[in-house]
């Protein structure tokens, strides 16, 4: 039994409260419970694997007949992102270790060596909320996201 | 794994003219399979040759690896266009 319950029997006991009030108490305290368990389940079932990488840019449609102007339309599949950081694993120790060194002198402790599977994974999940959206001063807007 | 692209499209169209590329994989998988098939015998020699000092490992493990990258190129789309220039690249 939860707190919140306890406490309106509770009440109810010590005739704080009429039995009315304690069963509208109750009721609206399995709604509240009843609406938190749905959101948390659909917010599981919704979270779905992502697939791509998307980046557009679209040019302002003020701007697009009067100046040269990039349209850009990037699909990257996810599978290729992965096989892309798998494969720092095969890099030559000897390259490696310059890499890391070059990039201790840049300021970044990274070493490719310290990256696991399970790293990939949580990376690539967590690329799932990423969303750039940028309008630059040509009036072209910058899209990063992943579907 | 995924399973390999059938289809590559690359269209690249410049000022001075530009290309299309439509290259049926399906049909020239088969062939590349041959080549592999015809080449095994010396990269099996090559990779024994080399497993004593690490690299025949490394090389085995580079083949799969661009394997997997090949297999996963399947959906990518690369399509950057203005008033001069068109790249056009699809997987699929």
């Amino acid at each position: 039994m939860s707190d919140n319950r306890k406490k309106i029997l509770e009440m109810l006991e010590e005739k704080k409260i009429s039995v009315d009030d304690a069963y509208r108490l109750l009721n609206s305290i399995d709604s509240a419970e009843t609406s938190r368990e749905s959101t948390s389940k659909t917010g599981t079932a919704t979270k779905i694997k992502p697939k791509y990488l998307r980046v557009t840019v679209i040019p302002d449609p003020e701007h697009e007949h009067g100046k040269d102007v990039d349209r850009v339309n990037i699909r990257v599949p996810m599978s290729l992102l992965r096989a892309g950081i798998k494969l720092t694993s095969l890099i030559p120790t000897e390259a490696r270790d310059k890499v890391t060194g070059a990039l201790k002198e840049k300021g970044i402790d990274f070493n490719t060596r310290n990256v696991k599977p399970e790293d990939i994974e949580e990376i690539i999940e967590s690329l799932s909320e990423l969303e750039v959206d940028v309008i630059s001063s040509k009036g072209e807007n910058v899209k990063v996201f992943v579907e | 794994m995924n399973r390999p692209p059938v289809w590559i499209r690359i269209k690249i169209q410049g000022e001075r003219g530009g290309f299309r590329l439509w290259l049926p994989l399906f049909l020239l998988l088969p062939l590349a399979l041959v080549v592999l098939i015809i080449l095994s015998p010396l990269i099996l020699i090559a990779v024994i040759i080399l497993w004593p000092s690490g690299w025949g490992k490394w090389a085995l493990s580079i083949l799969r690896a661009s394997y997997q990258i090949f297999c996963s190129l399947r959906g990518l789309k690369v399509d950057i266009q203005n008033r001069r220039e068109t790249v056009y690249i699809s997987v699929s």
